[in-house]
């Protein structure tokens, strides 16, 4: 049957889930964003705080990623199961955001060398039903994109310690840019093609995948293999074509539904949960 | 090094005083060497890789050990015999492949913690994603075999020379292999593509270039087993066009393919060694049968 370019649920071979993205989820976080990619649920919380810059990069902020597989999303996760999939997922992000041309560092800096914002950006996966490395970076893109830092009035050194004024307006909050931000992208190989979105039945029964992280201006910020598959050199180089076209109509898929969920407003329905 | 569960560790107050030394950005110095005659600061050229040498058997504790020099990269390798799973119930078809990816302390220019740390997980799991496609997982169901893999200096490239280590070393182990991979690294800043990076290359590759250039940059490992044509991996970090990441698949492979030769020329070496060895051990017990009666 995916010699004939169908799979079980009736899509194509390169057709995504239905998703739905919430955000500002988390009251208490900077910024949160709800990721549902048919059964796979995540939840992202982005939390704001001040630390010292690295000595070697004193005017740039930092930025750290924890991925958290709850046991409510499988029994396997439960106690330390979870923890060798998060990092993998973790460590992916990391390298996927890198580079000073998806995130500008420079712009969470406060004082150089000696303050500067730190984002933690904690995924907690709700619920496992296939193709988590997408869901988790079009979450972490929403929740970016819903992140506010408080503006920094001024700062002072006096004597050696800092003195931060913050503005007196809990509202005023300068919003990060994530235009350049990356997507995964994960392209399943099951005999002789290659799918996009796989479910985790259809992640079982392959022997590999090729994950591939695109940003809006479609440059690949990061490349890796999951599975115990190995390509030959020329579907590798198809798949890392195919990725691209995929990665960059997601972009701006989720692009448009940011944009069109800010424009609502206030008068936004807020599902939060219920949904 | 076994991970110190029960103290909480603090933050790290130390930095590297090389801070402090002025004009310690040697970057535009490596650019710019290359900019005059196409040449790179140690003499080659852009797509030349650094003369390797390798040993099998250094490790006499192991099953299986292996040791390479790629100029001043040195990574040794070791393999243990297949054990049961710790931590596992069920029974599994296929064994399993235990990998770890470490930097001595000492190694690179600032020290490394004892505790692996996010970078040194990420090389491990980049270990076992090359090795798992080769070998021959089938032939020892329900068992894992470590591999544990040193890198002693890193004068860039570590991954790749610890990969094409680990493959060799687990092929002087006596695992079933399918067949040996050989692995390579590609720097890439702006325009220009370095096969088997330095660490100041390596370093180079992960800024962004100047205005006025293409602004690619990034590091790509790729791991290649030449006799079926299959890549086992192709890890890239950075930011580059597509166009950039499919060429590099053509270089890279070459560079494999060439890496192949050496490995493949080490096992023999190193297979002639033990036969004789065991010839000269027959000759021995015979002589010494006669000196007894």
């Amino acid at each position: 049957m995916y010699n004939r370019g169908f799979r079980c649920d009736g899509r194509m071979r390169l057709d995504y889930r239905p998703m739905e993205v919430e955000t500002d989820v988390v009251s208490h976080a900077s910024g949160s964003a709800r990721l549902r990619l048919a059964n796979t649920d995540i939840l992202v919380g982005v939390k704001t705080e001040i630390d010292t810059p690295y000595p070697e990069r004193p005017r740039e902020g930092k930025i750290e990623f924890f991925v958290d597989c709850s046991a409510n999303a499988t029994p396997a996760f439960e106690g330390r199961g979870g923890e060798e999939l998060g990092t993998e997922i973790s460590n992916s992000l990391a390298t996927a955001y890198q580079s000073s041309q998806t995130f500008d560092l420079t712009a969470l800096c406060i004082l150089p060398g000696q303050q500067c914002w730190k984002l933690y950006i904690d995924i907690l996966i709700l619920e496992c039903g296939g193709n988590l490395f997408d869901a988790v970076s079009l979450a972490v893109k929403a929740a970016l994109h819903n992140t506010r830092v408080p503006k920094v009035k001024g700062a002072c050194l006096d004597g050696g310690t800092v003195d931060l004024q913050l503005s007196d307006d809990p509202y005023d909050c300068c919003r990060l840019d994530v235009s350049d931000a990356p997507c995964l992208v994960t392209l399943c190989k099951i005999g002789d093609h290659c799918v996009v979105d796989p479910t985790a039945e259809e992640e079982t029964c392959s022997s590999g995948s090729v994950v591939i992280a695109i940003t809006e201006k479609s440059l690949v910020t990061s490349v890796f293999k999951t599975g115990v598959g190995s390509f030959h050199p020329q579907t590798l180089i198809d798949i890392l074509k195919v990725g691209q076209t995929i990665g960059l109509s997601v972009n701006k898929a989720l692009r448009a539904a940011l944009l069109e969920e800010e424009q609502q407003g206030r008068k936004k329905e807020c599902f939060g949960f219920l949904k | 090094m076994a991970p110190d569960n029960r103290r909480l560790q603090g933050p790290e107050s130390t930095f590297s005083y090389t801070l402090y030394i002025p004009n310690n950005r040697t970057d535009h110095n490596v650019v710019e060497q290359i900019s005059s005659d196409e040449r790179r600061k140690d003499g080659r050229k852009l797509n030349e890789q650094r003369r390797i040498y390798v040993k099998t058997g250094v490790v006499s504790q192991a099953k299986g050990s292996a040791y390479i020099e790629q100029s001043n990269t040195k990574v040794v390798c070791s393999v243990f015999d297949p054990r049961e799973i710790p931590r596992k119930s069920g029974y599994s078809v296929n064994g399993e492949l235990y990998c770890e990816f470490k930097f001595a302390p000492f190694s690179c220019i600032q020290w490394r913690s004892h505790q692996p740390d996010a970078f040194e997980k990420e090389c491990s799991l980049i270990l076992r994603r090359s090795l798992e496609p080769a070998v021959c997982r089938h032939e020892f169901p329900n068992f894992q075999v470590d591999v544990y893999a040193l890198v002693l200096e890193n004068d860039g490239s570590a991954l790749a020379a610890a990969i094409t280590c680990a493959a060799l070393a687990l092929a002087d182990a006596s695992v079933p292999m399918y067949d040996l991979v050989v692995a390579a690294t590609l720097g890439v800043h702006g325009d220009k593509k370095f096969m088997d990076p330095t660490v100041e290359e390596e370093s180079l590759c992960n800024i962004l270039p100047p205005d006025g250039r293409s602004r690619n940059h990034g590091i790509i490992t790729a791991a290649f087993s030449p006799a079926h044509q299959q890549m086992s991996e192709f890890a890239q970090s950075g930011a580059m066009d597509i166009d950039c990441a499919t060429s590099s698949i053509q270089l890279l492979r070459e560079a494999c393919e060439s890496i192949y030769l050496l490995s493949q020329q080490c096992l023999l070496k190193g297979v002639t060694k033990m036969l004789k060895k065991k010839q000269k051990e027959i000759k021995l017990d015979l002589s010494s049968d006669r000196i007894a009666c």
